[in-house]
């Protein structure tokens, strides 16, 4: 048996899986499976983005999490044998993925930002970042099925082909899972995506309160831009949401224009910016490692630089 | 009274690894730490004890070089230490780090809940807590950025793509947490002192049921590159001006 | 011959470093223009057993070692120089001269609290008559029943107008010389005892130094430190180990000097290439790297001595002559490599240089560590 199975959370991460596993099922000459768990009416949908055949699980009730199809889902897996597994590299996946290789007790490629087949038409070699972003890694599972995640926007979304016919197949229903969700606390602001903006202007701890950020807003606006942040931003200071963290464990740009202010340079958020066309940088540390890894640099403090460049660009 | 264990890894400190000249990685004047993310799990065990009562044990996978890391942990305040050492510890991947744990905490620790890092800052794979869970076979909840431990089951906040879930799980029950979830304590002197008198279990290779075989296998590691122009304006009027210039030769203002 | 430490004295060092990057580093530049004491670090300092490393678990230390202190200040010293010298001459001086001349109540009253962090203790023996010349003092201690009362102007105390708990030097016999100096501990707010002029600083700002002025300040006699006319020998037990305490600022500030210079160097581009790739600048950081070794060295032995319980005088004055001259003239260097960067304000360096100079001048300037030393080689 073999087969190339793609799982994600919804759609979007569903079509962009789609691509990279068209591609691969095709020069493999196999079998392109996507499960299925959301709305089911996906399922041709995803048919006619290049997907042979669907798995549909069944609707999990309010207080579970999709955690409960681990067990159904490696169940099938044994079963079918498929050659490779690639899921959405979100929170929920990539719990899911670790679980789900541990049962099939294969090897899995986290946060893969690249993928190949190598010469043999069978081995994938997966790349990833490791040491902050410092070094790319590069593997290969010694057991089927090869696994990997996949952070979104690593793949484009699959196009529709009209007429493609494929197979829907239903899997039984999980036992429940002994995690139950009591309850589930929307997010409060819904955040821009700026992994496509062309200008990201992106804060850092340099920003010392809150309200300081509307300074950062405004040389974003007079550049026609986005605003991004750094980790601690996000995650010590709450000031911006999680969508807006640049880096290793948040999103990765490429803008055309980078400016950040007030950011140190460390490579876990360097490496989220490395494919910016032009890289600025303002701090007040002319020792900073940001200025290493930047085209142009500031060396002073945003809050006279910034104000400056509003002016500038304004003109 | 919950027992607790921690797991942490002991890791070469990303800050010191050098570029060398071919693109090779240079690790000649690295220094380790205990993972970033880990101190925040042994800080929320450490918390819930002190809350809760009961007894952290820390444990970690390691090459004996790993030592060094142990006291580190301790003065941190869990009340032991599990140091799974082997030469062969050096570069295992998370499949057989999570099947060690497994192995070692299933036979030989009590415990009613595990504290994972969300990922380590090396590889950050970000499978060992999950995969420990599986093999395990307890509940696992990851991400989580606010636990408390509610009688005989945990309530964890988890963050999520969309938002924030609270969750609940029975013990025994595994956890991994986000940097969010707390500050970790800068050791003081007498934590560290006290760090050297608390209990370290060796385990070796031998102890363990069997032998884990890798399933991934890294083929390279190669630095990653990053050339720009580095140029640097000071903030005088003129250098505003020669930045701004500088932006629109580049063509990217519009 | 062991050049290793011991995996607590790394430990303890590698938290003080990330102490000092998390809490001083970021203050130290504001607190030198502010000439501002730190109380939220020293508050930090002392929940973290910062304050009394040294000191016996018992009296309210952390129960380590000498050389721990050391590791301590020098890892301070290597963000705020200042900082590291109010907690060495803290621990150093006013606990130490307790620890090791105090009886049992002075210790359970006075060097519990200083070695919790909880009050801060202030050395006072400098008059403005009385520098190097120790016996030319004036200040007097007259036993009136059951109080003594002192009487006389002292200067220079560090922790003046901040400390809690003050080791005052004064005269009970003058006619009996040597052996007529006694030590007194007095705490803050007793009448009689005042802050007088608060003085502005060329470096070492943010530790404040100021006048003490002591009129008819009357202590009762258990205050009275050890016995009588043991003053002297306390002092200069005192600077023994204060002095460590000296040597182990200068290595930070050294090591600091060293650090910028490394950086800078490296990034600063003239006539086509890093200056470092000069010959000229590369030996400046070759030497001041040597002499930051030679300096940690002489200044760990000296520890290293007096946690092995032998006399370690002579060693202690030679690593805070050597290690206070080095840090003066590589704080100049490192000043250098700066260029005209390394002159104006908010550059480390100029700090450094600034801070540097005063370890060649209290606890004993150069020339009073070359009188001890050569006091004893020529014995
Ligand atoms: C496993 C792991 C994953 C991580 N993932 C990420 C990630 O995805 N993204 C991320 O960003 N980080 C990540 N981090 C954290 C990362 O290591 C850094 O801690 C973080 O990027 C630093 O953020 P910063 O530059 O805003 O803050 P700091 O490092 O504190 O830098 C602040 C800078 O501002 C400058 N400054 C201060 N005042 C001014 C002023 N007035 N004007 C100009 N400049 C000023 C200072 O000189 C300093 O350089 C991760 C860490 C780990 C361990
Ligand atoms: C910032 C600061 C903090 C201080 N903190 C304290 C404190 O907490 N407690 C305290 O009691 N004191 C303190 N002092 C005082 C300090 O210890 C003295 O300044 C020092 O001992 C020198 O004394 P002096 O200033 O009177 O100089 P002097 O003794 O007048 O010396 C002037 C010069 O003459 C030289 N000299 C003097 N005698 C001889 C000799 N016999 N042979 C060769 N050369 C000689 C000296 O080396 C020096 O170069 C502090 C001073 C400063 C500036």
């Amino acid at each position: 048996m073999a087969g190339a199975w793609i799982i994600a959370d919804n759609r979007e991460q569903t079509l962009e899986l789609l691509t990279i596993g068209r591609e691969l099922a095709t020069t493999m000459g196999t079998k392109l499976t996507a499960l299925l768990w959301q709305d089911q009416e996906l399922a041709d949908d995803y048919i006619s983005h290049g997907a042979d055949e669907i798995l549909l699980l069944p609707p999990l009730p309010e207080d579970q999490p999709p955690g409960a199809y681990i067990p159904v889902i490696a169940d099938e897996a044994q079963k079918k044998d498929p050659d490779i597994i690639l899921m959405a590299s979100t929170v929920r996946g990539k719990e899911m993925a670790a679980r789900i290789a541990t049962r099939l007790n294969t090897g899995l490629c986290s946060n893969c930002i690249a993928l190949n087949l190598g010469e043999d038409g069978k081995t994938v070699e997966m790349e990833r970042l490791v040491f902050g972003g410092t070094a790319v890694q590069k593997v290969t599972c010694t057991v089927r099925p090869a696994m990997a995640t996949i952070p979104l926007k690593t793949f484009e979304p699959a196009v529709k082909q009209e007429g493609r016919q494929g197979d829907i197949r239903e899997l039984p229903a999980p036992a429940p899972s002994p995690v139950k969700i009591l309850e589930r606390k929307p997010r409060e602001t819904e955040a821009k995506d700026i992994s496509e903006s062309r200008i990201v202007v992106c804060v850092g701890r340099g920003i010392e309160k809150e309200e300081d950020l509307a300074l950062a807003r405004k040389l974003a606006h007079a550049l026609g831009g986005e605003i991004g942040c750094t980790r601690p931003i996000s995650e010590e200071n709450h000031w911006l949401p999680e969508e807006l963290c640049i880096g290793i464990s948040g999103i990765s740009v490429k803008p055309d224009l980078y400016i950040g202010l007030g950011i140190s340079g460390q490579v876990q958020h360097v490496t989220g910016i490395r494919d910016a066309k032009v890289i600025c940088a303002v701090n007040t540390d002319e020792n900073a490692p940001i200025f290493a890894a930047a085209d142009y640099g500031i060396v002073g403090n945003l809050y006279d630089v910034v104000p400056k460049l509003i002016e500038a660009f304004k003109t | 009274m919950p027992n607790i264990v921690v797991c942490f890894k002991w890791v070469i400190d990303e800050a010191y690894i050098r570029r060398g000249s071919s693109g090779e990685l240079d690790f000649s004047s690295v220094s380790y730490k205990i993972s970033d993310y880990d101190r925040n799990a042994i800080e929320e065990a450490v918390r819930l004890r002190n809350e809760s009562g009961g007894r952290v044990a820390a444990v970690t996978v390691g090459s004996p070089e790993a030592t060094k890391g142990l006291k580190d942990a301790l003065s941190r305040g869990p009340d032991q230490a599990y140091f799974i050492n082997d030469a062969s510890f050096e570069n295992i991947e998370p499949s057989q780090t999570s099947a060690i744990l497994a192995d070692v905490i299933g036979s030989k620790i009590e415990y009613d809940l595990i504290i994972c890092g969300e990922g380590s800052s090396d590889l950050y794979t970000q499978q060992v807590g999950p995969r420990l869970a599986e093999r395990l076979g307890i509940p696992c909840i990851s991400f989580v950025l606010k636990l408390t431990i509610d009688g005989n089951h945990i309530i964890a906040e988890r963050k999520v793509e969309d938002g924030v879930e609270v969750t609940a799980a029975p013990m025994p029950v595994l956890v991994t947490v986000l940097p969010d979830i707390n500050t970790p304590r800068i050791p003081g002197v007498k934590d560290t002192l006290m760090a050297s008198k608390k209990e370290v279990v060796n385990i070796a290779k031998d102890d363990l049921a069997q032998t884990y075989e890798p399933t991934l296998q890294t083929t390279a590691m190669t630095a990653a590159s990053m050339e720009r122009r580095c140029v640097k304006f000071g903030a005088e009027p003129g250098d505003i001006a020669g930045f701004v210039e500088a932006l629109e030769k580049e063509g990217v203002l519009r | 011959m062991d050049f290793k430490l011991t995996e607590e004295q790394e430990l303890i060092r590698q938290n003080m470093r990330e102490f000092a990057e998390k809490y001083v580093d970021p203050i130290a530049s504001e607190i030198d223009e502010n000439s501002r004491h730190p109380v939220e670090v020293f508050q930090k300092l002392a929940e973290g057993d910062w304050m009394g490393i040294p000191i016996p678990a018992e009296y309210g230390g952390a129960g380590a070692d000498y050389l721990t202190h050391a590791l301590v200040v020098e890892e301070l010293s290597r963000s705020c120089s200042s900082t590291g010298f109010t907690l060495s001459i803290h621990v150093g001086i006013a606990c130490m001269l307790v620890l090791m001349f105090g009886d049992e109540d002075q210790k359970k009253k006075y060097l519990v609290p200083m070695a919790t962090g909880e009050k801060l203790g202030a050395f006072v023996l400098t008059e403005p008559g009385a520098g190097t010349d120790v016996m030319a003092a004036t200040t007097t201690a007259v036993l009136d029943g059951d109080e003594y009362v002192i009487n006389g102007t002292k200067t220079f105390t560090s922790n003046g107008p901040t400390g809690d708990t003050y080791f005052v030097f004064a005269w009970t016999d003058k006619e009996a010389g040597r052996k007529g100096m006694s030590a007194f501990i007095v705490p803050k707010e007793t009448p009689g005892m005042q802050a007088g002029t608060h003085f502005q600083k060329m470096g070492l700002r943010s530790s404040q130094t100021s006048e003490m002025l002591f009129k008819d300040c009357r202590v009762p006699k258990e205050n009275l430190l050890g016995q009588e006319g043991r003053g002297l020998v306390m002092a200069m037990t005192g600077f023994d180990h204060g002095r460590i305490g000296i040597s182990a600022q200068s290595v930070g500030i050294i090591q600091a000097a060293l650090d910028e210079s490394i950086k800078w160097s490296k990034e600063r581009v003239q006539f086509g290439k890093p200056i470092s790739r000069q010959q000229a600048i590369a030996w400046m950081i070759a030497d001041m790297a040597t002499d930051l070794d030679a300096a940690r060295f002489l200044t760990y032995r000296a520890a290293w001595l007096k946690d092995q319980g032998v006399n370690f005088s002579k060693e202690a004055a030679m690593a805070k002559l050597f290690a206070a001259e080095a840090a003066m003239k590589h704080t100049i260097k490192a000043v250098q490599i700066h260029g005209g960067y390394g002159y104006v304000k908010g550059a480390k360096v100029e700090r450094l240089m600034r801070d540097a100079k005063i370890t060649e001048i209290y606890e004993g300037t150069s020339e009073a560590q070359r009188m001890v030393i050569s006091g004893t080689v020529l014995r």
